[in-house]
């Protein structure tokens, strides 16, 4: 199979910033022969090298896919505006970094889609690479376009220009898929017949084998397959047990957003947080024990040569075997010049115990807390309640323990808001700023930061509508005219900037042409600025004649067929129902590995639930 | 540690898809490369050690380099061979470790003692030769060859020490030295352009960095 010319391509290079994003070459690299592999994937993060690359997801299919002898995984990126002005001018298909074949030889394409914003990028993706954009325009000599990540869960907005998405955690179930692929395509099944065949294969959604029907009024009717052979509820893929963490990760040759060595130490959250689609989405609980952790940070340090070490989950103070894993950090690595952060920490003197241990291992910069809502109320609405005293205790320990800078961060629009809870944000912003100069003096720095809340899929707050700009800019106008002269520093996203994410992760399938159009009109790179593509995805609504406040703006009955209803993420609708309900009733639910809330994982995956004590699931 | 550290000088060649990599992103490939061979690296004192290294000039973008240089030190006497094992394991394919030498601690810095740098530039094969030959004839005649960097004006004639161009088929050859020091650099790119050629047609090759003898 032939490369672009890659002649051609050097030349271009020199007219483009930062051309290292574009031609691989970094160590751990992996490098096959083309020709003598039987199946050649892409997996392509549809962002720039720099924000795509240290994606963990990424790297640990990566990794998986290519200890397969007889699959090569390679990688590509969205290219900046330069490199595409270039590409575009020049005719030169979209590549691989590795072996720089254009996207479309290879058998399959792999889209990571981690959030929202991404969408016009994974179209710009498939038309930089001559792939056609709609799944029914493509044929048997077209890759296979998979996708698969976090905004996958409503896969519906992306259904007319993806093959099959591969629903939950993709470690084993994208080996499943390439093998079934593999025998499908040798048993000469045509396309139709090989999406078929992929729909079987549990956590595979093939969005064109089911058809929806719309009521007057926009709502859905019904999403049914259209044969009895495709599953009608299509449940997300778990591991039992994580797998082994990848150590030999490519290490980038200019400089990209987390620079470091990423380590999951945890997946899943057992506090149930309502607003928080990665609590539900990313259950059970699955931890890694200290010695396999021990050990990851030193197979990757002496792979990857990295300065800095994260270690990542959703609420890292909840992992059972946390301070050990501080000390003896601390007791492995302090000699060796390295820095290790520890993000998404309780607020509990605890998290700050745990920061001490690492003593001179963590990096600068300040202390990052997250109580998203300042009054009781609010927070028992949200299920994170938070006792003031333990968050000025922590607060105060915070600033006895060095820090000069604390970072908090709030959330505004949430369900039952009043303005009296966005004083209470003003209010304790003021209470930590004035702890902190009593201990510390002047030099503290307290930082608000506040983003304004989507109701999420699959969340018990999926229901509610987003809060209208207006709303969100009288909340905000408050919190800029009373942090004003009192030395507390705000930042905020505007209220518009939210509803692009509103609508694309609470749509239906009809907003596909909406995407297309838009991308049509020149949207890309949607997460970037202050929204500037938001008339031209007005215009898109407009001209695909969808009214976008119905997807933003609605709040959503309960007995409504929700356009990601038959997404299963193993906790089931009732659960969330009765926990609405408990939300609304200012009732929280315990962490729920002191106490079952039978929220459905256990029934829908239970089976999967290792015997031996040595693997850790939250349920109790 | 000890007060005399040990001085390795690097010779490499920077090829392939690495010459689309910058200055400033070598530098850190090359503490993460080093970090890598588990050697006992010197670290700069203070609140937030780095890596003590020290690159010789920065190569342009897009530029091969078949002989740069770099220093580095170590903390404890280690054999070069071992050294050089270490590193050839952990340097990435298209960075390739030439030669090694252990060099006096009181000589002075790569960046310092730098005078000058070689190149070779190979030219597109479309090219009239006649005319060129012409071109090249009548810059090397002229008394000044000003050229604009940014704000000032810079004589690109001083900076030039020696130039000869090499008919050949298909692709001619032009072999120019340059001033490299801190105050005073050329730049071949520079040149090409008074030539009227685009550098992205050319392939520009570093050959060799000349110190001064002390």
């Amino acid at each position: 199979m032939q490369t672009i010319d890659t002649k051609q391509l050097e030349k271009i290079l020199y007219h483009v910033e930062k051309p290292g994003r574009y031609v691989g070459g970094e160590h751990n690299q992996i490098l096959k022969d083309w020709d003598a592999i039987r199946t050649h994937v892409c997996l392509v993060f549809p962002d720039i090298y720099d924000i795509g690359q240290p994606n963990l997801g990424l790297a640990i299919l990566y990794d998986i896919l290519n200890r397969q002898p007889d699959i090569m995984a390679e990688r590509a990126f969205t290219p900046w505006h330069d490199l595409e002005a270039q590409l575009r001018e020049h005719q030169i298909p979209l590549f691989s970094l590795e072996t720089k074949h254009p996207l479309a030889q290879f058998d399959i394409i792999g889209l990571s889609l981690p959030y929202e914003s991404l969408y016009t990028n994974a179209l710009n993706v498939l038309d930089l690479a001559g792939i056609p954009l709609l799944a029914s325009e493509r044929t048997n000599n077209d890759p296979l376009i998979i996708a698969g990540g976090q905004a996958c869960f409503n896969p519906e907005p992306m259904a007319d220009f993806i093959d099959a998405f591969v629903v939950g955690e993709g470690e084993e179930v994208t080996l499943e898929l390439i093998r079934a692929f593999e025998e499908l395509k040798q048993s000469g099944s045509d396309r139709k017949g090989l999406l078929q065949g992929l729909s079987r294969i549990p956590g595979v959604y093939v969005p064109s084998l089911y058809s929806v029907h719309y009521a007057q009024d926009g709502t859905i009717i019904s999403i049914l397959p259209s044969d009895p052979s495709v599953p009608a509820i299509v449940t997300k893929r778990i591991v039992s047990k994580l797998p082994p963490h990848p150590t030999r990760l490519v290490v980038p040759n200019v400089e990209t957003v987390h620079d470091r060595l990423s380590i999951e130490i945890m997946r899943g959250c057992t506090r149930g947080c309502r607003f928080c689609h990665a609590g539900v989405v990313n259950r059970p609980v699955r931890e890694r024990t200290v010695e396999e952790i021990l050990q990851v940070i030193e197979d990757g340090l002496a792979a990857t040569g990295y300065e800095d070490v994260g270690l990542l989950s959703l609420s890292s103070s909840d992992h059972t075997q946390i301070l050990e894993l501080t000390r003896l950090v601390y007791e492995k690595f302090h000699d060796r010049k390295v820095f290790v952060s520890l993000p998404s920490l309780r607020i509990a003197s605890f998290s700050v115990e745990l920061m001490d241990e690492l003593r001179d291992l963590r990096p600068g910069g300040g202390f990052t807390l997250a109580p998203e809502a300042a009054s009781p109320r609010l927070q028992a609405i949200i299920n994170k309640p938070l006792d003031n005293e333990v968050f000025e205790e922590t607060v105060r320990t915070v600033f006895e323990h060095g820090w000069l800078t604390l970072k908090l961060y709030y959330m505004i629009g949430l369900p039952g808001e009043t303005m009296e809870d966005v004083q209470a944000i003003l209010d304790a912003g003021k209470r930590v700023l004035a702890i902190g100069r009593q201990l510390r003096g002047n030099r503290v720095k307290v930082h608000l930061s506040v983003g304004n809340f989507i109701p999420k899929p699959h969340t018990p707050f999926q229901w509610y509508p987003l809060n209208s700009t207006d709303e969100l800019q009288t909340k905000l106008d408050m919190l800029k005219e009373g942090t004003r002269r009192t030395g507390l520093k705000l930042s905020y996203n505007i209220p518009d900037s939210t509803l692009l994410e509103a609508w694309l992760s609470r749509g239906d399938r009809r907003l596909g042409q909406v995407i297309l159009r838009a991308w049509q009109l020149g949207a890309k790179f949607d997460a970037w600025g202050e929204n500037e593509n938001q008339p031209i995805w007005r215009q898109a609504f407009a001209e695909i004649g969808l009214d976008p406040d119905f997807y933003a703006y609605r709040e959503r009955a309960l007995d409504e067929t929700l356009p990601w209803d038959h997404i299963h993420t193993g906790v089931t609708k009732v659960f969330l129902l009765r926990d609405l309900e408990w939300s609304k009733q200012g009732k929280t639910r315990k962490d729920c590995r002191e106490q079952c809330f039978a929220c459905g994982i256990l029934d829908s995956f239970g089976k999967l639930r290792p015997v031996s004590p040595l693997v850790y699931w939250g349920c109790p | 540690m000890t007060d005399q550290p040990l001085r390795i000088r690097m010779t490499y060649a920077k090829l392939g898809n690495l010459r689309f990599v910058g200055h400033l992103d070598l530098q850190r490939l090359f503490e993460r490369a080093l970090r890598r061979t588990n050697l006992p690296l010197r670290y700069t004192q203070g609140f937030n050690p780095h890596l003590r290294i020290n690159l010789a000039s920065a190569l342009p973008l897009g530029f091969i380099g078949e002989a740069e240089q770099m220093d580095f030190w170590l903390d404890q006497e280690v054999s070069l061979d071992e050294v050089s094992n270490r590193l050839r394991a952990s340097l990435p394919v298209e960075l390739v470790l030439q030669e090694l030498q252990v060099i006096d601690n009181q000589q002075p810095s790569l960046q310092g003692s730098l005078l000058s740098s070689e190149y070779e530039i190979l030219l597109p094969a479309d090219l009239d030769i006649q005319t060129l030959q012409e071109k090249v004839d009548k810059l090397l005649a002229l008394d000044a060859l000003p050229v604009q960097r940014r704000k000032k004006t810079v004589d690109l004639k001083n900076l030039i020490l020696q130039m000869e161009f090499f008919k050949s088929e298909p692709q001619s050859l032009l072999k120019v030295a340059m001033k490299s020091t801190p105050e005073e650099n050329g730049r071949p790119d520079e040149l090409l352009e008074l030539l009227g050629l685009d550098p992205a047609d050319c392939q520009v090759t570093r050959t060799k960095l000349n110190f001064s003898e002390e």
